[in-house]
């Protein structure tokens, strides 16, 4: 990027975040947002701080998401950033098939305990492959947890990326999953798992 | 919802590109800051009016760019009235002549403050496509109409500037 194209970059994220403080006093680091409109499995809605990727959501439209983003983290601007195309590019070689393996800085900093121990796990799972409910709560510290295992998974922030859709009932059957089980089965079938 | 909470919905869905739009015609941080914050109330009560299925962007733009280039016409006017003021109070006074920086700034505001006297379609386009430096396709989508109208529009308005400009 050139240093003029640079300068220009902060010169107008300053005057966007100023005129945030006026308008609503929200200040400090932005959550950064971006949209991919028709993807496989639908709208979804991304959202990164300083950290890195902090959401992947299943969206309705923009307007829903960015009214989320606003109660959901009430002290911080929010703002629609192109620093999220790297992101997007990774997504679109994900559901190109070109490559089903992410390389992406995830912050989990919305997960805390046994259900951040979870994600943590489920981003271990090789593409291909998939554990059971049980499974996951053992490798997260506690083989008796699988219900709350399955709500961990469920209220995954970070959907595909840290890949909860790769946790299955022991009977093969697909269990739950917050966007929808025909995407869970899309996701699966996509990298390679054969379904019963 | 208070009206600037509703504002900033429309800051963080557009708030980068009307800042970019903006500061490159107005070229000062200052302004764009007040302009954005303008553009957004006004397009905000606009968009109470139009009610849903609007084309927000396209009001935004207009907004934007009528805003931005309404500072620069009255900017203008300030600085003729200043200098008419400085050559009648100091007659004596030699204008500085290492002046083209500053009448490079006069002929720019004088250029947008003609651009502000074309018609609202023109003026739309013309603005994307010399502050913005945008391609047809992308000013159709700002504006929400075709690239050929676009291109018409920006043609349109270059003739008429070219004429303004020879007087």
């Amino acid at each position: 990027m050139s240093p003029d194209t640079m300068t220009e970059r902060r010169a107008v994220e300053r005057i966007v975040l100023n005129t945030y403080g006026r308008l609503t006093g929200r200040a400090g680091e932005p959550m950064r947002y971006a949209m991919m409109e028709d993807t496989p499995v639908g709208v979804l809605g991304l959202a990164a701080g300083e950290a890195g990727l902090r959401r992947l959501d299943f969206v309705k439209d923009e307007a829903t998401f960015v009214e989320w983003l606003f109660d959901s983290y009430g002290d911080r601007p929010i703002l629609r950033s192109d620093d999220l195309d790297k992101v997007r590019r990774a997504l679109d070689r994900y559901f190109a098939g070109d490559r089903l393996t992410f390389d992406l800085a995830v912050d989990l900093s919305d997960v805390s305990g046994f259900h951040e121990r979870v994600l943590r796990a489920a981003v271990r799972i090789p593409v291909g492959e998939v554990l059971t409910y049980t499974e996951i709560a053992a490798k997260a510290g506690n083989p008796r947890a699988s219900r709350a295992a399955g709500n961990a998974l469920h209220n995954n922030p970070v959907a595909i990326i840290v890949p909860c859709h790769r946790i299955v009932r022991s009977d093969g059957s697909l269990g739950g999953y917050g966007g929808g089980l025909h995407v869970k089965e899309y996701l699966l079938k996509h990298e390679g798992v054969l379904l019963v | 919802m208070t009206h600037n909470e509703r504002a900033a919905r429309l800051l963080a869905q557009y708030g980068i590109e009307l800042a970019r739009h903006i500061r490159r015609i107005v070229r000062d941080d200052d302004a764009a800051q007040d302009l954005l914050q303008e553009t957004l109330l006004r397009a905000h009560r606009a968009l109470t009016r139009l009610g849903p299925g609007a084309n927000v962007r396209a009001w935004l733009y207009r907004i934007a760019t009528n805003t931005s280039l309404n500072h620069l016409r009255s900017l203008s006017r300030e600085r003729r009235a200043l200098e008419r003021h400085a050559r009648e109070a100091d007659a004596a006074r030699h204008p500085d002549t290492d002046g083209r920086a500053e009448q490079a700034e006069r002929q720019r505001v004088a250029l947008w403050g003609a651009v502000a006297a074309l018609p609202e379609r023109q003026r739309q386009a013309i603005t994307l496509r010399v502050a913005d430096e945008l391609e047809y396709e992308e000013i159709a989508r700002r504006l929400g109409c075709t690239p050929e109208a676009a291109r018409a529009n920006v043609y349109q308005a270059t003739k008429r500037l070219r004429l303004e400009v020879a007087q």
